[in-house]
């Protein structure tokens, strides 16, 4: 079957930066064949120059991560016929939110200057470095653990395409390996570094990084458990925190989100203050968040022995 | 053959019981003219918006939990108009429906409050309702007043696609059923990158400028491609691309001025409802200039 590749390329011949354009090659595609296959038979038989990075070729290297038809993929992971039955002629293009070196080659600097931000390795006290880990502490960074570093929930994340100075989602999956090992020493102190802004509260929570992760790494979830994990640890200083607390507390008072009440408590008096003429403006169409205006939910009191229990188990936990 | 009657408990979510309350409104007008029952959860508790998730994941699952007992012992699946609520609760139901172990904790701490959840239902939102369970051949049947002079872009936003391990209905990388709907009304869809990505939502209050320029992002994206208006089946999707958009046009410096329908409204046009039933003057743009 003859499928049409149409590859978006650039060549920077010693200029700092390389103006992108498209060039169409016609494959013959076998049942089978992997996009990573289908570039290699471009790069034999029509173009040497075509430029790619690549290694394993079965998933493990995380070498070869683009931007099969609008999604981060592994090119070796992906194979052409279904992905063309599914969306027609190949779009291959360089991973969204990195800068393009050489046709389907980035520039990954920036993501392994943010993977070292995370401090990627144990820095354990003398009494942390005594700790058992068992089969259960283990399963809770299990997943981290499973991350390529190919780049594909960077590559889809939403709030790094607004931010290039969020940390984003590789380097936070990476970061609850380290926070959430037993052994770990200094957890305090990483997740007050990661509250900082353009850190972990920056994700949007767009799903996109666990939904096209190739090795189910399920950065979302990482970020959860370390967001989690700060609440738990008292790292509440920043919005983000401060957020979930009022969140927490509207629900266990009236069982529903009070946005006024959460937006004065997550932005405090004065930053609360700057935002009436906005509200003001919204109130002339009806818009503006009142506090408490709403009825508690029937049966509150259900809710609130959920809370008790939780807090009990809590408790509980911590000794 | 007569057609089942489609019954749902009815959980419109915490925004459009208030900021947004012209969607809840817009929604059961519709649902009644289409006969679709909505049926409602006065117990119902907010779902967390993803921030309970943040606080702890068994509390998360637990009010969740709760929830979906109140529409098991109404005998319902649960719809939505909310993408967040609907993300938020397809993944709890997810998790609780494949950990026998987690479904068992959960409900030793319902029990205290005297709940049980046995792992029966389904969540869905308005959207599926429309384009599944109902039909867009039937929904077209009822249009009234063809859209045939919209050019619409359609703004699914995050949570009503992924994770697509909990939602299922539509499909990431190729989504089709809010074009398709826009169709059956008439109306023409436009293509952007844009169109399930995020509106900027969760970070408003945390990360403000990064949530301004991607609300400003997502709206010149389609504008772009020629759009007279969009239409989102989210209301928080609705809150940053509509009453948001002046500021998100200030820190963009662009200029925008795009109406953004919920995606009721869009059938309640289609429908010919008046803007005064589908509270048109509660949006902070106008979309009085493209109404006929």
């Amino acid at each position: 079957m003859k499928i049409k590749f149409r590859i978006r390329r650039c060549n920077p011949a010693g200029k700092e930066a390389c103006e992108p354009y498209a060039q169409v090659f016609n494959v013959e595609a076998e049942e089978g064949m992997t996009v990573l296959e289908a570039l290699l038979k471009i790069a034999d038989e029509q173009d040497p120059a075509l430029s790619f990075r690549k290694s394993c070729r079965s998933a493990i290297c995380g070498s070869c991560a683009m931007n099969i038809n609008g999604t981060s993929k592994l090119a070796c992971n992906t194979q052409v016929i279904p992905e063309y039955k599914k969306m027609g002629d190949m779009l291959i293009e360089p991973l969204s939110n990195h800068r393009p070196l050489k046709d389907l080659i980035v520039d990954f600097t920036p993501f392994w200057r943010k993977i070292d931000k995370v401090t990627p390795y144990l820095t354990p006290t003398k009494k942390t470095s005594e700790a058992v880990v068992t089969a259960e502490a283990e399963a809770a960074i299990d997943r981290s653990q499973r991350c390529i570093m190919c780049g594909c929930c960077n590559g889809m994340c939403n709030s790094l395409e607004i931010d290039e100075r969020f940390i984003a989602p590789a380097a936070l999956a990476k970061a609850w390996r380290f926070v959430g090992d037993v052994r770990e020493g200094h957890s305090a102190k990483r997740l007050e570094r990661l509250s900082e802004e353009h850190g972990m509260w920056d994700c949007v929570r767009c799903v996109h990084c666990t939904q096209h992760c190739p090795k189910d790494v399920m950065p979302l979830k990482q970020i959860e458990m370390l967001r989690s994990r700060a609440m738990k640890a008292g790292v509440l200083d920043n919005p983000g925190a401060r957020h979930v607390e009022a969140m927490a507390d509207s629900v266990k008072k009236i069982g529903r989100l009070d946005e006024a009440a959460m937006t004065f408590k997550t932005l405090g008096f004065l930053r609360s203050l700057g935002m009436i003429p906005f509200g003001l403006k919204m109130e002339r169409h009806g818009k503006m968040p009142l506090p408490h205006i709403f009825p508690q939910i029937e049966k509150i009191e259900e809710v609130k022995k959920i809370y008790e229990e939780f807090e009990r188990a809590l408790k509980k936990k911590k000794g | 053959m007569m057609d089942k009657t489609l019954r749902y408990a009815y959980y419109p979510g915490c925004a459009s019981q208030a900021i947004t309350k012209e969607a809840n409104e817009t929604t059961r007008i519709i649902s009644e003219r289409l006969g679709i029952e909505l049926h409602d959860m006065p117990k119902a508790n907010c779902c967390g918006a993803g921030l309970l998730t943040d606080y702890d994941y068994d509390l998360y699952i637990t009010l969740n939990a709760r929830i979906f007992a109140e529409a098991e012992e109404m005998g319902m699946d649960i719809m939505t108009i909310c993408s967040t609520c609907l993300m938020v609760m397809s993944t709890a139901n997810r998790d609780l429906k494949n950990d026998p172990k987690l479904l068992e904790r959960t409900n030793s701490t319902l029990a205290r409050a005297g709940l049980h959840y046995s792992g029966n239902i389904e969540v869905k939102q308005l959207l599926w309702v429309l384009a599944g369970d109902y039909g867009l051949d039937r929904l077209e049947k009822q249009v009234v007043k063809p859209l045939n002079w919209l050019k619409v872009a359609p703004f699914y936003g995050c949570h009503s696609l992924r994770p697509s391990s909990a939602l299922g209905f539509d499909d990431p990388e190729k989504p089709w059923s809010l074009e398709a709907t826009i169709t059956a009304l008439g109306a023409q869809a436009v293509q952007y990158r844009g169109k399930t990505k995020c509106c900027g939502f969760q970070v408003d209050l945390v990360a403000e400028e990064t949530a301004e320029l991607m609300t400003a992002a997502r709206l010149l994206d389609g504008k772009g491609r020629g759009a007279d208006c969009f239409v989102t089946p989210c209301p928080f999707c609705h809150i940053n691309l509509d009453n948001y958009q002046r500021l998100a046009e200030k820190k963009s410096g662009a200029n925008i001025s795009m109406p953004v329908f919920h995606l009721a409204q869009l059938v309640g046009l289609a429908l010919d409802l008046s803007p005064e039933e589908m509270g048109l003057s509660r949006h902070l743009i106008s979309p009085e200039n493209i109404l006929k």
